[in-house]
């Protein structure tokens, strides 16, 4: 028999190898179109996301100069290709188009490539500092909205749709649009604009003084009356739903009527705060009396309202407080503790908790976090934690 | 840019493929090198229930067959041509898609140092014996 060329015949296959009974045998061979096959590549993933990729809800998503990452609805994997060193055979199912020669008595298995290595899948937290980037290139302004004459051609240019997203950040869809919800990111015309700071103040400033003038209650809004009120001062509709959903929360739904609106004191207050703080760093006692008198009658402004939003220095007896937003800084712990550990070389806890309890690391603990990225000391027991750079 | 994960096979129907793995490489006579296609590799042989064995040339290796802790997929890049009217061009772009062809859930793993067999025919195809950290290319 000739040991060397066999002609196959589809005997084998996966299963034969598979299902290899005690005391048989079986041959091995190539494959008639063994090769390379640089086209095919083995992917190991979890036994839980087999069902999602199977039904088409898994994609590759990421820029010809980015690590690619998998998504499925909901999350994102880094995918890191792992070499062997041992030889992986890859034995496809029997197959059919296998030319039929020799009569041979014992089953082939016919081996098609042999993987150099594979690709495995790590969890990673969504990529969302380029949505970021990319949406505060081109924000709404006043102008831009009451400019009557849109002309398509240039609203092409720096501005994204949901496609366009999808394209160029790297996250599942579930954690994009949370992204765009965290961002108080508004569709416009089918692209996904941030509004600029004055725009945000204006609209917030005119719907206080629409409450005030209809005796509204900050409460109680009546989602019809106040999107009508707006559009009378000349804010289109989405806009001013836009600006109910920043400031405001849902409190009663209404099937076929109108919602009521409760506005949000802390965030109003926040507003304000940051307004007050655009001129730079000032005294405490002059930045709360401000605050106190802009923050509308009926609100309350705390103190504790800001935390994560500004920072305090001591300058000889004076206390200066600043704007520092967590929300400015970047989403991956690397970066964000290079920034705070630059703005301040110790932290203690209670300022650090803050700007550090966003940090998402999939399979990190917040502690872990703390451990990878900082240096803790503690001078005496009873002494609060430090916390400096490694 | 987005690569679409999809399997034509269908969820349910997408074949088993099977993996022989073993430390070291399989090596062609150099005559048979640029013609491996139908070349027989070795011999696997199941002894008993735990244990399998696989001659390659003079040596027998002795493996068993294992569940993968995880499955794999066995993915097929495939580029597709996209034609695309904008306005009065037409263009023709690349599309590429990954193709779920096989699923892996099953090895039969080599392990052990390979035993020398005695009285064995000179065969075109021998398993050459390298230390786990170097790889002979094929």
């Amino acid at each position: 028999m000739d040991m060397e060329h066999l002609g196959l015949r589809s005997t084998g296959g996966a299963e034969a190898v598979l299902g290899l009974q005690p005391n048989s045998t079986m041959s091995i061979a190539y494959h008639s179109l063994f090769g390379s096959h640089n086209d095919i590549t083995l992917l190991e993933i979890d036994e839980t996301l087999i069902p999602d990729i199977l039904q088409q809800r898994v994609t590759i998503r990421g820029q010809p100069d980015e690590d690619a990452v998998l998504c499925t609805q909901s999350k994102t994997y880094a995918l890191k290709y792992v070499g062997t060193s041992n030889s992986v055979l890859l034995i496809p199912p029997s197959d059919k188009a296998v030319k039929e020669c020799n009569d041979i008595t014992i089953p082939v298995a016919a081996v098609f490539k042999v993987a150099p290595g594979i690709m495995e899948v790590v969890e990673v937290a969504p990529k969302l500092d380029k949505l970021k980037f990319l949406l505060s290139q081109n924000p709404y302004s006043f102008d831009e909205a009451s400019d009557m004459d849109i002309s398509h051609e240039r609203m092409n240019t720096g501005l994204y749709s949901w496609d366009n997203l999808v394209d160029e950040v790297q996250a599942s869809n579930e954690e994009l649009r949370s992204g765009l919800q965290a961002l108080s990111a508004v569709e416009i015309y089918g692209y996904w604009r941030v509004l600029d700071d004055k725009y945000m103040d204006m609209i917030l400033n005119i719907l206080l003084h629409d409450v005030i003038l209809n005796d509204w209650s900050f409460n109680a809004l009546n989602e019809d009356e106040v999107l009508r009120a707006l559009e009378t001062d000349g804010f289109p509709c989405n806009i001013a739903m836009h600006c109910l959903k920043v400031y405001g929360n849902k409190v009663e739904e209404h099937v076929g009527g109108s919602c009521v609106w409760q506005l949000e004191e802390r965030r109003i207050c926040v507003h304000f705060a940051r307004e007050i703080l655009k001129s730079g760093k000032m005294k405490v006692e002059k930045f709360m009396a401000e605050w106190i008198r802009k923050v509308p009658d009926g609100m309350h402004a705390s103190f504790d309202m800001l935390e994560g939003e500004v920072l305090t220095e001591k300058l000889g007896i004076e206390t200066l407080i600043y704007h520092f937003s967590v929300s400015s800084l970047p989403s991956t712990p690397a970066e964000r503790f290079k920034i705070l550990f630059r703005e301040r070389q110790k932290w203690e806890w209670k300022d650090l908790q803050p700007y550090v309890r966003d940090l998402r690391v999939p399979g990190l603990s917040a502690e872990a976090i703390l451990l990878k990225y900082t240096r803790r000391t503690q001078p005496t027991v009873d002494a609060e934690p430090i916390f400096s750079a490694r | 840019m987005q690569i679409q994960v999809k399997c034509t096979c269908g969820e349910g129907n997408c074949p088993e493929w099977a993996i022989v793995e073993l430390q070291g490489t399989v090596e062609a006579q150099p005559s048979f090198q640029n013609s491996l296609q139908n070349l027989q590799i070795g011999i696997l042989c199941r002894q008993s229930q735990e244990s399998h064995t696989f001659s390659v040339g003079y040596h027998e290796l002795t493996g068993t067959k294992v569940k993968l802790k995880k499955p794999m997929l066995v993915l097929k890049k495939i580029k597709l041509q996209n034609e695309e009217e904008i306005g009065e061009t037409e263009i023709n772009s690349l599309r590429v898609e990954l193709d779920v062809i096989g699923i892996i859930r099953h090895k039969i793993l080599f392990k052990t140092r390979p035993k020398a067999l005695i009285s064995k025919p000179q065969l075109a195809v021998k398993e050459k014996v390298t230390p786990p950290s170097s790889t002979v290319p094929n």
